[in-house]
């Protein structure tokens, strides 16, 4: 079976507010081992041997950021941990966090030690505020144990604003202003949050450290594909059987995830990644999920035959308008465009001169756009063109009305 | 109007400032806004920028329980707009408004990160799943 | 002393060879190889935002186009200004500009010398064919000293940053979020602030006519014969 559990070891075996019941499960044995043998150079490349990249949607190498960032010159330096999981059909963090925050704080504090920072943020969406109790009652008990004295781990708390998954955003919000996109360069490794170096790294990214350094790189990078190594976490919903969180080996065909594992009937298209996902049609269902294919965030939603692509569509950009922070004019002005067009195709107005406008917004956007909130926005308009154009066309024809079901 | 501690720190949150009275008002007024802005010496419009932009902070009073339905994809895939239309006759108010008796507000929001158990709302911190029109009219009934 | 810094960067910018010191930017490089880029939000005096996005250059081994504003250049660098992506870009971001902004051009005081306009006109922005809705907020012309029109504005956010950084007054913030953001003062009070006496700094970088002196009735008349300038 393609499903491993790397990143969801412990989830359902240890006990979330005990930490004896972690230590049981090798806990902390990795931090030791990199305390006590290993020099955070020796960290960084072991971690770059092991091609972990970045959880969060962009797969950005996990181990360059730290390496960028170490190298920055300061003392001051922050490490924080992206658990502002934002995206539309995305709750893994939260199960992740819920089941098995010690081998997340164990990874910062890996993390920390490569960078050398002492000070470290986790970053946790609003609507996460009920493990806000759990995850401090977690740190304090590392802290008892004597495993953070290197580094200090702060909880922030969103407030509601997707955007803030995004990296600069996130820092800003951190800042306590306005979570808008800065542009780049400077680089978060060079001037991050309040200008110091910085590495902002995914929940699930941070999961993996603590067993790429007990399992060896060579372990970890045995799984998965050439570029995509390790396994993913991927949250699936939508018309399934079995909804849930799902762990796979990198690499493995999406049909096994929605169809084998999660149950699903009769599929029409699976939307991998979220809001700013990319469409499969079904007779690509096939495809493998990797870095190199399809990802994002690790959302899957599953849309079967009933359901209507261009609502589905619809209902994505409508979210990514009002999620736009509003500081560049593409994403601000360019995807509420979308969404009117989109709006007079759900009420059977829509024609050829705006499916030309949807090409050519689908085509500037992503080119322009200040962050990947606006440059990943028309992916779906796009794909829903490619695949489903059909769709578009006999709402044309036909005039067909109709929401969302 | 309760006074800002003055604070001296040089990383100070308005963020945390105002979602430190969004918790204890329900809301954050204006006063409070001045405040914060006088003490970190920083313009009122740029405190009410932070306030406007996250959809969990608000410059009006709210009632007592604040009801978030979920309208993104995952939870219209498995009928939302019935738990909006059930939450909505059940309590006679539209999305932005508040009941007469300060009880409840209702609001829609994006993902909630409920969606294995969709349709999912929240009210106040705590997230309410698999809702069914039935079990809104209980759940309601629970709230203080 | 220009002659004494060392131009030790040398890239290509439309297949010409040109060269700029360390921690310049692509417009300034191009600004200076005579190389015309339009900008909206970009003033040189004040900190680039990187906001309007009109200023993207095609940049080799670049998957998505950079902002020229805010981009430092780098040795080998290859750049394209006017390529048809390029344009093609800029065009499309112009028109989303035009759709929401509700200025009326025949009655705008700002009429001839728009900024928004001219870089329309250049880059032949006719009508624009998005139906997006149209900003709309009242005027508020309580200052003596400075009128503002939020319908006509762009989000440019010049007038924060000239408040800011060249009167050092800080009257101005951003508020809301997404295609509701807007230009504040105080909690969203029309403007009228003792401070903007005797400055009016944000007028002069308006870009469009959002921001204006007031007029009283009848002073034109008393000024010079009115000349339509370009």
């Amino acid at each position: 079976m393609p499903q491993k559990r790397v990143v969801l070891k412990n989830c359902g075996i240890i006990d979330p507010r005990q930490i004896a019941t972690y230590l049981q499960q090798d806990g902390f044995k990795a931090w030791q081992k990199v305390s006590t043998e290993m020099t955070p150079e020796q960290v960084i490349e072991e971690v770059k041997t092991s091609g972990l990249r970045g959880r969060g949607g962009a797969g950005f190498p996990c181990w360059l950021k730290w390496d960028l960032a170490r190298k920055s010159p300061g003392i001051e330096k922050y490490v924080i941990c992206n658990a502002d999981e934002g995206e539309m059909g995305t709750f893994k963090d939260k199960y992740i966090l819920g089941n098995d925050p010690f081998s997340l704080i164990e990874g910062i504090a890996i993390a920390a030690y490569a960078v050398g920072a002492r000070q470290s943020f986790i970053y946790l969406r609003a609507e996460y505020h009920y493990l806000l109790d759990l995850l401090q009652q977690a740190i304090k008990q590392v802290e008892a144990k004597g495993f953070l004295k290197h580094v200090k781990i702060d909880i922030r708390l969103g407030a509601g604003a997707y955007v803030c998954g995004e990296e600069s955003a996130l820092m800003d919000s951190i800042e306590g202003k306005r979570g808008e996109a800065r542009y780049r360069p400077p680089f978060p490794t060079t001037e991050g949050l309040w200008q110091k170096p910085t590495t902002i790294n995914n929940v699930e990214t941070l999961m993996n450290i603590p067993q790429i350094i007990l399992n060896g790189a060579s372990w970890f990078n045995q799984i998965g594909t050439e570029r995509s190594k390790g396994t993913k976490v991927f949250s699936v919903s939508g018309d399934v059987a079995k909804p849930g969180v799902y762990e796979l080996v990198l690499g493995t065909p999406l049909r096994e995830l929605v169809v084998d594992l999660a149950a699903g009937e009769k599929i029409k298209a699976v939307q991998v990644g979220g809001s700013a996902g990319r469409i499969v049609p079904y007779d690509k269902i096939d495809t493998p999920l990797s870095f190199e294919t399809v990802l994002g965030s690790g959302a899957v939603i599953v849309l079967n035959e009933s359901r209507d692509i261009v609502n589905a569509v619809y209902k994505s950009l409508e979210f990514l308008a009002e999620e736009s922070c509003g500081k560049c004019a593409p994403c601000r002005e360019g995807t509420k465009a979308i969404v009117g067009i989109m709006e007079k195709f759900s009420k059977g107005e829509g024609s050829e001169r705006d499916i030309k406008l949807l090409e050519q917004l689908s085509s500037a956007l992503p080119l322009s756009s200040l962050c990947g909130l606006g440059q990943a926005a028309p992916f779906p308009v796009m794909d829903s063109l490619q695949y489903f154009k059909d769709s578009y066309q006999s709402r044309i024809k036909e005039k067909k009305v109709g929401v969302v079901k | 109007m309760p006074e800002v501690k003055k604070k001296t720190k040089e990383h100070e949150s308005v963020l945390v400032l105002l979602q430190e009275a969004q918790e204890k008002f329900g809301y954050i007024p204006e006063d409070f806004m001045a405040n914060v802005a006088r003490s970190l010496d920083i313009s009122l419009s740029e405190v009410f920028g932070v306030a406007t932009f996250y959809s969990f902070l608000t410059c009006k009073p709210l009632g007592r329980n604040v009801i978030r339905v979920c309208k993104s994809l995952p939870c219209c895939l498995k009928d939302a707009q019935m738990i909006i239309e059930s939450v909505e006759s059940e309590l006679r108010i539209k999305p932005g408004e508040t009941t007469t008796d300060g009880k409840f507000s209702l609001t829609l929001t994006n993902c909630v990160g409920a969606c294995d158990k969709a349709p999912a709302m929240m009210i106040n911190d705590d997230t309410y799943t698999d809702l069914t029109p039935g079990k809104i009219s209980q759940i309601l009934k629970k709230c203080k | 002393m220009m002659w004494m810094d060392v131009e030790n960067i040398t890239l290509t910018i439309n297949d010409s060879s040109v060269s700029g010191r360390e921690g310049m930017t692509i417009l300034e490089v191009a600004k200076e190889n005579g190389i015309d880029i339009p900008t909206l939000c970009y003033i040189p005096e004040l900190s680039p935002t990187g906001a309007c996005r009109i200023c993207v250059v095609e940049v080799e081994g670049s998957r998505a186009l950079v902002a020229a504003c805010h981009t430092p250049i780098a040795q080998g660098m290859v750049i394209r200004t006017h390529s048809p992506k390029v344009l093609e870009t800029r065009k499309t971001i112009v028109e989303l500009l035009m759709a929401s902004h509700c200025g009326f051009c025949m009655i705008c005081e700002k009429a001839n010398i728009c900024d928004l306009r001219k870089i329309a006109a250049d880059l032949e922005v006719g009508l624009p064919r998005f139906e997006t809705e149209k900003r709309f907020y009242q005027i508020e012309d309580v200052s003596p000293y400075v009128q503002r029109d939020m319908s006509k504005c762009v989000l440019c956010w010049k007038c924060i940053r000239a408040c800011r950084e060249i009167a050092k007054k800080n009257v101005y913030g951003t508020a809301y979020r997404g295609f509701d953001a807007k230009v504040v003062v105080d909690c969203d009070q029309p403007l009228n602030k003792e401070v903007c006496r005797d400055c009016g700094i944000c007028i002069n970088y308006c870009p469009t006519g959002a921001l204006t002196r007031p007029k009283k009735l009848g002073e034109e008349k008393k000024g010079k014969p009115l000349v339509i300038s370009s």
